[in-house]
């Protein structure tokens, strides 16, 4: 059969962000794919460059709207190893506390989304009017809904009372009974289960080569978590369980997700009943020394890393962002192989991409003498051709 | 797992029976809680020029003019337009001069009428407290 390629993307209804998937199709089937980036750059990184510390947490946190809290927290964590600084522990624990509501109100979207493109919209929706609930939770402690602000370097900016406590307990209390029926609406709908049983498999071998992170990796029977692995704030003080599935499909997926929520519902109750007292920040100086830090986090997509690099000013030199999604695109490409063409939308939802995380500059490095250099897009295209061997003036891409 | 066919059911029919979960906004508003990041708003007889706001400020939407030098009169300018209500100018006000008040109903029909202008003296040390100093 002649093989096909289609276009999904920049635009598409199955998209919510631009990315362009360019899919060989042999019928029905999907033998190839390929991802393009690069619609959705902010050049965040590089204004990261003109700005200080203090007004760059707000800065790291407009990368994602999701996962806002996770790239605050990485950025802090860096820039606080880079001032030796070391947070109370009160302060520790709320940033925490916020992280969990984060990764539970995220995975409760995340379901949502799943459920809206296997074509199950009552689910969609009551899992995100449920979503609320979470969502308040965090405008109580934080002030807002969405970008909580709450990270400061060498600690937090607002503290807990005990009005708060309470109503974080209650408000996790609905949390739990309301996932514990997701939980067992998802495993039992037979029409859901058939939808996303078998499709988007990713063996456990190739999550691994792949290098695949977060709930991706961990459906595939892997059991990595940067809380675990490499425990950053206080995690190593905690008790939980690092969640895996063995299908290695979109099922896998869904119950990772669905049984770290319930990971993370305990944690919270844990935090919250044991809080320590104390303060909640320390007092950070205005310029960094110099140096560099690498800092990892495990965000509700997966592993999370920065660098940064200081010079011993008030602005840093560099910093590097290195979100869940870029190392999940590779993971893609492979589940996508041999599935059908109603299931792009659904596979590659359950990666939960965040398209615009992933934009980042990007450098060419020579293996042979390791000199770096930095492209211009025209540079690029010239290159290609070259090497494609492509007559001046015919397209780079063409299809 | 054992599938189920129709698990969905009776939940759907119980809500058939249950409020709307959404609120008619306009005439009716949910609560706002405590210490919700609205606006900024500056208590002028408070500020002391000192421009700690001014150089936190991560939309760089607050602007500090000087109109006269001798009489220390100031002008500040608040953009509520570049604003993104992180507080971190109240965070950094040393004096708490700045507070963020519970207005989210911000939307207008031009860019100009959110730009909120505060004209004053920076407040003379009177006798009794360079004497408590």
């Amino acid at each position: 059969m002649k093989k096909i390629k289609i276009p999904i993307g920049p635009q598409h209804p199955a998209l919510k962000e631009p990315i362009s998937l360019r899919i060989t199709v042999e019928g029905e089937v999907i033998k190839d794919a390929d991802v393009r980036l690069g619609y959705n750059h902010r050049g965040i990184e590089k204004l990261a460059e003109s700005r200080t510390y203090v007004q760059n947490i707000y800065l790291m946190e407009r990368i994602c709207g999701i996962c806002s809290h996770s790239h605050t927290t990485c950025f802090v964590q860096g820039v606080e190893s880079l001032c030796g600084l070391e947070v109370p522990k009160r302060g520790l624990f709320i940033r925490m506390l916020v992280c969990e509501l984060e990764r539970i109100h995220s995975h409760y979207l995340w379901l949502g989304v799943a459920a809206h493109e296997a074509g199950f919209d009552s689910l969609f929706m009551y899992t995100w009017r449920d979503r609320e609930v979470v969502m308040d939770l965090l405008e109580i402690i934080s002030g807002n809904r969405v970008h909580y602000a709450i990270n400061t370097i060498g600690g937090v900016r607002r503290d807990l009372s005990e009005v708060q406590k309470e109503k974080i307990l209650e408000g996790i209390q609905f949390l739990k009974k309301r996932m514990e029926y997701y939980t067992n609406l998802g495993t039992t709908e037979p029409s859901f289960v058939a939808r996303v049983s078998g499709v988007g498999i990713l063996p456990k071998e190739k999550a691994m080569s792949l290098c695949a992170v977060g709930p991706t990796l961990r459906a595939s029977g892997i059991a990595s978590d940067i809380r675990k692995d490499d425990p950053y704030a206080a995690y190593d003080e905690i008790p939980f369980s690092v969640c895996t599935a063995t299908s290695c499909d979109v099922l896998g997926r869904v119950v990772v997700r669905i049984k770290e929520t319930m990971e993370s519902i305990k944690i919270v109750e844990y935090l919250v009943k044991n809080l320590p007292s104390g303060e909640i920040k320390v007092r950070a100086p205005r310029k960094v020394k110099e140096g560099e830090a690498v800092s990892r986090y495990e965000a509700p997509r997966g592993e999370n890393i920065h660098y940064i690099k200081s010079n011993g000013t008030d602005k840093p030199e560099r910093v590097k962002v290195r979100a869940p999604t870029l190392a999940n695109y590779p993971a893609t490409i492979e589940m996508l192989k041999s599935g059908f063409i109603a299931d792009i939308p659904l596979i590659f939802a359950a990666i939960d991409p965040c398209i615009c995380c992933a934009e980042r500059f990007v450098e060419v490095i020579d293996t042979k003498n390791e000199n770096t250099q930095v492209l211009t897009m025209a540079e690029i295209k010239k290159r290609y051709s070259k090497s494609q061997g492509l007559k001046k003036g015919s397209s780079v891409w063409p299809l | 797992m054992k599938l189920r066919p129709g698990a969905f059911i009776p939940e759907l029919l119980k809500h058939l029976f249950k409020k709307p979960a959404t609120v008619m906004y306009p005439f009716e508003k949910l609560n706002i809680p405590k210490d919700f990041r609205g606006t900024p708003v500056l208590k002028p007889e408070l500020c002391i020029v000192c421009r700690a706001c001014v150089r936190d400020c991560p939309a760089f939407a607050i602007e500090i003019e000087t109109l006269s030098e001798e009489e220390k009169k100031y002008k500040m300018t608040i953009h509520n337009d570049r604003c993104i209500h992180c507080a971190q100018c109240v965070e950094s006000c040393p004096t708490k001069a700045l507070f963020m008040d519970d207005g989210y109903e911000l939307s207008t029909d031009s860019r100009r009428k959110l730009k909120i202008a505060y004209v004053y003296s920076r407040p003379k040390k009177t006798a009794q407290q360079s004497s408590e100093k």
